[in-house]
């Protein structure tokens, strides 16, 4: 009980500030109304609420981030924000900027976005009658969105030239594997194979860096919007195909490599049809192996957090013992058994 | 065999029973940690079937091709260094063959469903 009404002084206290942040740009008759809690953690919280004004109501969505771990994967939110805008200007398919938290609004860091209607569960969408034609779409859209993003000049968000995934993706996994002094045969294997074929280097475009079925809001009419871009940075495109065609996120639906919803070729046509540049299987099937590394010391991180206590969790036990199906994928990827 | 019944394997299924009933009667969040707990106390019971077999086989096949002894974790990191270090690659084959074995002997706990046809001992 004691539990249930911390979060509720803690969620009364965010809506309180979050009233007094919106009559600060909006005027004094704001109201916050309707609000629903997506995530109430210790560290990161979403809220969904709508802003009530004399015009009329808006349902928007308030970000916040209270740590900042030095080790964190994740870009800050102030560059999240950034951004959202620098994609929402350039048509990409993402919710509505709205403003960033100040320091005056007493609510840490974080911003505030337009709500988009739609349904993420990758379970949900890969089953349920009503996303069918989305399904359909799913691979083509993909492959324009990519298209648009790509064709940003990574100047614009250049900030994101010092992030660990821009320097060298490789290395970073590799330290923060190596963070964890765990020794994983399967994984060692994989680090050497993709350090002795690296693919060339290509020219560097903006990548989102966790595209994937599970990020990406549908409507039964297809792609309404993309989510998450903290681990946005600047490298090559393929990099961005390897990921949501990890096996991972097929979700069981493995003949379907683009996200379990459809076919490589709907999605490279599409690619390259938006002007996208050439299609590279080669160096796609690097980053699909380099994504099972990511993915694996992703759950080892999950597994890490459980077990020293930080954020205790079944699921995220569970993560450690994951690890080993991640690895399968990689070593079966390696020897050509899975595509 | 000092303890009584019921054995550790007989209390895995008990729990592991209670577990996946309570997962049936609940939703959401309450049903998937249900269900995770059902999952680990099956890795558990995997584990001490076969864990320890599946130790000492990677040990002797480890102390082969790295030429030397010591324990499975020093191995380990013995292989990993190695590996890392390209020391191995004139024995690719058989260092990627080992750590395969390695993984496959992992999914076996983990999840045998898992392993493809070719893997699997059922």
């Amino acid at each position: 009980m004691a539990a249930v009404s911390e979060q509720q002084a803690l969620l009364d206290d965010i809506v309180a500030k979050l009233e007094l942040a919106l009559q600060r740009r909006y005027g004094q008759a704001a109201r916050v109304e309707n609000v629903s809690i997506a995530t109430l953690g210790a560290s990161n919280r979403t809220l969904l609420f709508d802003l009530v004004e004399p015009t009329g109501r808006r349902r928007l969505v308030l970000r916040q981030e209270t740590l900042k771990s030095e080790v964190s994967p994740f870009i800050s939110p102030h560059d999240q924000f950034e951004i959202l805008k620098v994609v929402y200007r350039h048509g990409v398919l993402v919710p509505e900027p709205i403003f960033e938290l100040e320091p005056e609004d007493d609510l840490d860091v974080g911003y505030v976005m337009a709500c988009v209607e739609g349904e993420t569960l990758p379970k949900t969408l890969l089953n349920a009658p009503e996303f069918a034609v989305a399904r359909k779409r799913f691979a083509a859209q993909t492959g324009e969105i990519f298209a648009k993003l790509h064709a940003i000049d990574p100047g614009e968000v250049g900030y994101l030239e010092k992030v660990a995934d821009s320097v060298d993706p490789l290395a970073a996994q590799i330290s923060r594997y190596d963070a964890y002094c765990e020794y994983h045969p399967g994984l060692d294997v994989g680090i050497r194979w993709l350090e002795n074929n690296r693919p060339k280097d290509k020219p560097r475009v903006f990548v989102h860096g966790d595209y994937r079925n599970g990020n990406v809001i549908l409507s039964p009419d297809g792609i309404e919007a993309v989510l998450d871009w903290e681990c946005a940075h600047i490298g090559s495109a393929m990099e961005d195909f390897g990921w949501v065609c990890l096996r991972a996120w097929r979700f069981g639906n493995i003949d379907q490599p683009v996200g379990g919803f459809g076919p490589r070729d709907e999605f490279y046509q599409a690619y390259t049809s938006n002007g996208g540049q050439a299609i590279d299987e080669e160096e796609i099937r690097w980053w699909e192996i380099f994504g099972s590394l990511r993915w694996a010391v992703l759950n080892m991180m999950q597994a890490d957090g459980h077990i020293s206590g930080v954020r205790r969790s079944l699921p995220f036990a569970c993560c450690g013992r994951n690890t080993s199906m991640i690895e399968y994928d990689m070593l079966m990827t390696i020897k050509g058994h899975f595509s | 065999m000092s303890q009584d019944k019921p054995d550790i394997k007989e209390i895995l299924v008990t729990v592991k029973e209670l577990l996946e009933g309570i997962a049936k009667q609940s939703k959401g969040s309450e049903r998937y940690e249900a269900l995770c707990g059902a999952f680990l106390l099956s890795v558990v019971d995997r584990e001490l079937d076969f864990g320890a077999r599946q130790d000492e086989s990677q040990s002797g096949e480890l102390q082969q091709l790295l030429g030397r002894e010591g324990s499975l974790s020093d191995l380990y990191q013995q292989f990993c260094q190695q590996v890392r270090g390209g020391e191995l690659d004139e024995q690719w084959p058989a260092a990627f063959d080992f750590a395969f074995k390695q993984v496959v002997d992992k999914v076996s706990v983990t999840n045998p469903k898992y392993l493809a046809e070719m893997h699997r001992s059922d």
